[in-house]
């Protein structure tokens, strides 16, 4: 199994949030070893490699996990919860699935 | 417990789509014992004022994040007072918020986006909550943020905290009321509100999150109004690469 995680670069050079957040958990959880390569999708070069799978794999937001298989299809993960469970087989903190849930659910931002 | 074990949730959701928030509120209390109330501490304590004519003793729970301005505290006092409830005040987890605030700092949210500090703050007491209960009542509103509450059911079965094991039903009575129709409501029953309203905050949260709007400005801009740009800067424009080098 090949994993690659592909992290967006922003116009002005600097990583996207989002992409720096999830690696930083990835880190913490000690889970970064498991990341075979990190590939850019840089927002300055439209033929960087991260843009081309991103093109590819009609992929539209950052940071997403590309997971291949000898004989089996590419599966994308662009939500990093279903990607610990399923591929790391690890489970998320009670921290992460609350945001999660808010992430996937934002009419709870109003209660 | 529930009182009806064959409650049909879609549709009772068509069929009191359209009914008044307190008929809904009854169709609640009439088919689950084991329910309560979110109260926000804002002008969702219509919901407390039609559901005590039905039960005087209904549940009802307010999530403390910690950072709520005083007069929400203080309002939170008032409705404990004024309609006799025990209101179950939950807090966060305190070693998760320890964590996170020394982490973090107090304003990550300001840098970071509000999700990871509602998420300790508000939604992990949250479940917590519900995890312990059959159905809850919120006072959502389609017309609070029209981007994410396009369909915001009368009732439905809530994705969001049920668990394999835990089937949660959520009641939104609320959901097809305006804002307009609900103060409506207060004056005429002369409801209890937060004194913030007096100030010009429409919708209220933490007190750091939440600002008084201008006329005709919709609620939503009383939020998280610094995250509009940030909150859009994961997206990958595979359209636009593909037009370069088409």
């Amino acid at each position: 199994m090949n994993i690659s995680m592909i992290k967006k670069i922003k116009e002005d050079g600097s990583p996207c949030r989002k992409c720096a957040e999830v690696e930083l958990r990835l880190k913490e959880a000690g889970l970064f070893n498991r990341i075979d390569q990190v590939i850019i999708a840089d927002e300055r070069d439209p033929d960087s490699a991260g843009m081309h799978l991103a093109a590819q794999y009609e992929v539209d937001r950052a940071p997403f996990f590309l997971v291949e298989k000898e004989g089996e299809a590419p599966r994308i993960y662009t939500v990093y919860l279903k990607f610990l469970k399923e591929v790391l087989g690890t489970t998320a903190s009670e921290q992460d699935e609350a945001k999660d849930i808010l992430e996937k659910n934002p009419d709870l931002d109003f209660l | 417990m529930s009182r009806n074990k064959n409650f049909d949730v879609e549709q009772m959701a068509r069929e009191y789509m359209h009914r008044d928030p307190a008929e809904i509120l009854k169709l609640a209390l009439g088919n689950f014992e084991n329910i309560a109330i979110s109260f926000s501490g804002a002008e969702d304590v219509v919901l407390i004022d039609m559901a005590v004519k039905i039960n005087p003793k209904v549940n009802v729970f307010s999530l403390d994040t910690g950072r709520l301005h005083p007069e929400t505290y203080r309002f939170i006092e008032q409705v404990r007072n004024h309609y006799r409830l025990p209101i179950d005040v939950l807090s966060p987890d305190q070693a998760a918020l320890e964590k996170f605030v020394r982490e973090k700092g107090l304003y990550s949210f300001y840098k970071d986006g509000h999700k990871e500090c509602c998420g300790i703050r508000k939604v992990m007491p949250l479940r917590k909550k519900l995890n312990t209960l059959d159905a809850w009542i919120t006072g959502q509103r389609k017309d609070q943020s029209p981007g994410t509450r396009a369909d915001v059911p009368v009732v439905e079965k809530d994705t969001a905290f049920s668990t394999d094991s835990h089937t949660l039903i959520k009641f939104n009575p609320l959901s097809f009321w305006t804002s307009a129709q609900v103060w409506q409501y207060i004056r005429e029953n002369d409801v209890p509100y937060n004194e913030l309203h007096n100030e010009g905050y429409i919708s209220i949260g933490c007190e750091p999150c939440t600002r008084p709007v201008l006329p005709n400005q919709h609620e939503r801009e009383g939020r998280w109004w610094w995250e509009d740009a940030t909150m859009k800067e994961c997206g990958l424009h595979a359209g636009n690469k593909q037009k370069k080098t088409a």
